[in-house]
């Protein structure tokens, strides 16, 4: 944008009036996230996850043709039907590895052969006609159960974002503004409390004595993960009440809450979005551990732990039970977290310059 | 009651509930500190009691529910369980004597169990002098043995991959620090990302899938062979489960001493000392290091926390004879008793942990606050 008179290289080059560019802070921030291809790459993916959760009724029904709650017994602990023929040779080959010969790796040629044959046959069938990722232990298709899972997933991720994110900014800003006061005192003493007593172990007990469904397990997760946000906040309090536009806030007579709503909020408002955002990531975490422990989500819905639940006793023999929901769940988080990174560092704008 | 000039609330006098012994002047302030957070600690450890007493209470159709999935119960085999269990007391007088005993209650229904009363032998002597009852799944087994039968197990566990968390995560994010923004940094921070982005017990189970099932270099479960307990076997069936138990400690270490050498490595007296021509070791172990690790110590009762609730998944994944496993049994029998116990029992750990950790950095960091915070 330079103009010709400034083409000239110089070390520090004045910019004019008019090069001055105006640009708002969500404008700058949504600039510097398009430049950003990974940010952009996670924002898609997340996107995708999302699409496919909210259409899997469409998707199961017309796309795979699998009714995820529909089992069949003929099919139970099926194989990925790409892999029919190629997975007891694989079994074959390990239990080679396990005997004292060693790997026979000549089998390696035949396995890969009979994977590619059976990659041909399903993409020839159309993606309707082969379980994917293989059948659980009741017959049901694991890959349209994994899509389904993301309903339960997705929504109980938001859900104690949302729950976090409203306690955390609102005890923070209560112990801030009441800052030494018993009320400030007693905030600190329940973060402190949380702090100190094993959490996932009450979040059990809690889940297992109520068996609450995806909203109320969101509501119990939620009321545990608020305690890192609300430190946050009432620090920024702290560092921002002493600045002088708060003070020449209060000499245009502002009341409190105002400067609180006002002031300080949007100045916290990038922590708390980011915030929001890593605490999905971390509770879709943790709901896929209490289900995987059978305390979350009940069966006959499908979320991503409830469907490794069953796979404890037989994992060697059907690994399929227990990679498939572990990839949706690496999908899902990591697109998360590669948001949530993109997001602070677009949303901070001392660094946006750089 | 709201305080209009709250910018300048800081300057109210600090005042103090409980703790008159906090003001006697010939009391050093750092063990003032201490006492504060050891009360504030009991305090804690009360609120926890109280906690795990109403999850008792709590529970929907209450302790006897299991007796629901019997078709032969009837109102006089509940109302004689309740007496016998003493459930038909009220609820304060049941927390006073799951705390404190019942032995020196009156012996009349109104203070005491029926068991109580029929035999003093079986009276419950508290928590307060370690009796949490008597467990309902284990047949009438006491919870405190089972408890402290599976103790040694889980703190194998923790302790060593406490200990794993450190030697992992200390040079990762040592390196990380100093090589910031080429490439050991960058695949330092990408893979702590990318691990970070599945459950850790899920890492676990594939481990034990590849490792355990396929290539047989692990056992698949437990702390040993049956009839062979030697060093080097208890250590093969260690290793899998400390390794990933310690997945999210050395993940927090490294991060936590990346961020903090970073900020040291900008502080002139690190310049000082390497204008002085010391090598970049000495810098890096004198100068450097010992001021980064005061946060590093606290991060030591989080990370001792996160180990202890993790213990319940890792526990189970690799099937190790622990408190994990016992809460798991606990919680699917719905053992109230024991649950109770192993919730106390681990928040007493947790809370413990925390004020040790305290107390350490207090005496370690000559800068710490120990006034009420407000910053």
């Amino acid at each position: 944008m330079a103009q010709g008179t400034l083409a000239l290289k110089q070390a520090n080059p004045e910019p004019s009036v008019q090069n001055i560019q105006t640009q708002s802070y969500w404008g700058g921030v949504w600039r510097k996230l398009y430049r950003d291809k990974i940010t952009l790459f996670a924002l898609c993916l997340l996107i995708f996850m999302i699409s496919i959760s909210v259409g899997a009724v469409w998707i199961g029904e017309h796309v795979l043709g699998f009714n995820p709650t529909k089992t069949s017994l003929r099919e139970r602990v099926d194989p990925p039907t790409w892999a029919v023929d190629a997975w007891p040779q694989f079994q074959d080959f390990t239990r080679t590895c396990q005997s004292e010969t060693g790997c026979n790796w000549a089998q390696s040629g035949e396995i890969l052969r009979s994977v590619g044959t059976g990659l041909r046959t399903c993409v020839a069938a159309g993606l309707g006609g082969c379980h994917w990722m293989g059948t659980d232990q009741a017959g049901r298709d694991v890959l349209t159960r994994g899509i389904y899972g993301g309903r339960i997933s997705l929504r109980i991720g938001i859900f104690v974002a949302a729950v976090s994110l409203t306690l955390g900014v609102f005890m923070g800003l209560i112990s801030g503004y009441y800052a030494a006061t018993w009320i400030d005192d007693l905030i600190n003493a329940i973060i402190m409390l949380l702090g100190s007593i094993p959490e996932l172990f009450l979040l059990i007990i809690l889940a297992r004595i109520f068996q609450p469904g995806p909203e109320g397990l969101a509501l119990l997760i939620g009321i545990f993960g608020w305690t890192g946000l609300s430190r946050l906040v009432r620090g920024q309090i702290f560092s921002v009440r002493e600045r002088e536009y708060i003070l020449a806030s209060r000499a245009i007579g502002s009341s409190s809450w105002r400067i609180m709503l006002q002031h300080i909020l949007p100045n916290v408002s990038s922590i708390i979005i980011v915030s929001g955002i890593f605490t999905m990531a971390g509770a879709i975490i943790t709901e896929a551990g209490l289900s995987f422990l059978g305390v979350g989500i009940g069966p006959p819905l499908a979320s991503w732990g409830n469907m490794m639940q069953g796979s404890l006793g037989n994992f060697t023999d059907a690994p399929w039970l227990v990679i498939t929901p572990g990839l949706f769940i690496f999908l899902t988080t990591l697109s998360i977290y590669l948001l949530g990174d993109g997001l602070r560092d677009a949303l901070d704008p001392m660094l946006r310059t750089k | 009651m709201v305080n209009s000039n709250w910018l300048m609330v800081s300057q109210v006098a600090n005042y103090h509930l409980l703790f008159t012994i906090y003001h006697l002047p010939f009391i050093k302030t750092m063990t003032r500190y201490i006492i504060r957070r050891s009360l504030q600690s009991l305090l804690l450890l009360w609120i926890a009691t109280l906690i795990g007493f109403s999850i008792y209470q709590a529970a929907p159709g209450g302790p006897l529910q299991f007796m629901d999935d019997d078709p032969r119960r009837n109102a006089e085999d509940l109302n004689r369980l309740n007496r016998l269990y003493g459930l038909d007391r009220t609820i304060l007088v049941e927390y006073v004597s799951w705390s404190f005993g019942e032995d020196w209650l009156p012996a009349t229904p109104f203070w005491q169990s029926g068991r109580c009363m029929n035999d003093v032998q079986n009276c419950s002597r508290g928590i307060t002098r370690l009796d949490f009852g008597r467990s309902f799944y284990f047949q009438g087994e006491s919870v405190i043995s089972l408890i402290v039968e599976r103790m040694p197990a889980t703190f194998l566990l923790a302790f060593t991959s406490l200990v794993l968390s450190a030697v992992i995560g200390v040079p990762l994010g040592i390196i990380s620090a100093l090589t910031r923004g080429r490439w050991p940094d960058n695949l330092i921070r990408v893979s702590t990302v990318v691990i970070n982005t599945v459950p850790d017990w899920w890492i676990g189970l594939l481990l034990l899938i590849i490792l355990g099932g396929y290539l047989q270099v692990v056992p698949l479960s437990g702390m040993q062979d049956i009839g062979d307990g030697s060093f080097w076997d208890r250590v093969h069936h260690l290793l899998l489960p400390a390794v990933v138990s310690s997945i999210g400690g050395w993940i927090g270490f490294s991060r936590i001493l990346r961020f903090e050498m970073l900020e040291v490595l900008n502080q002139d007296y690190v310049r000082t000392a390497r204008a002085k021509g010391l090598s970049q070791i000495t810098v890096i172990v004198r100068h450097v290091l010992r001021n980064a690790m005061l946060p590093f110590v606290t991060s030591f009762g989080s990370i001792f926390l996160l180990v202890l609730s993790g213990s319940v998944l890792f526990e189970n994944v690799f099937s190790w004879p622990g408190m994990g496993r016992l809460a798991y049994t606990a919680i699917n029998a719905r053992d109230y008793p024991l649950m109770m116990a192993l919730f106390v029992i681990g928040s007493f750990l947790g809370i413990l942990g925390v004020l040790m950790v305290d107390i350490l950095y207090s005496v370690v960091d000559p800068r710490v606050r120990y006034d009420r915070q407000r910053v």
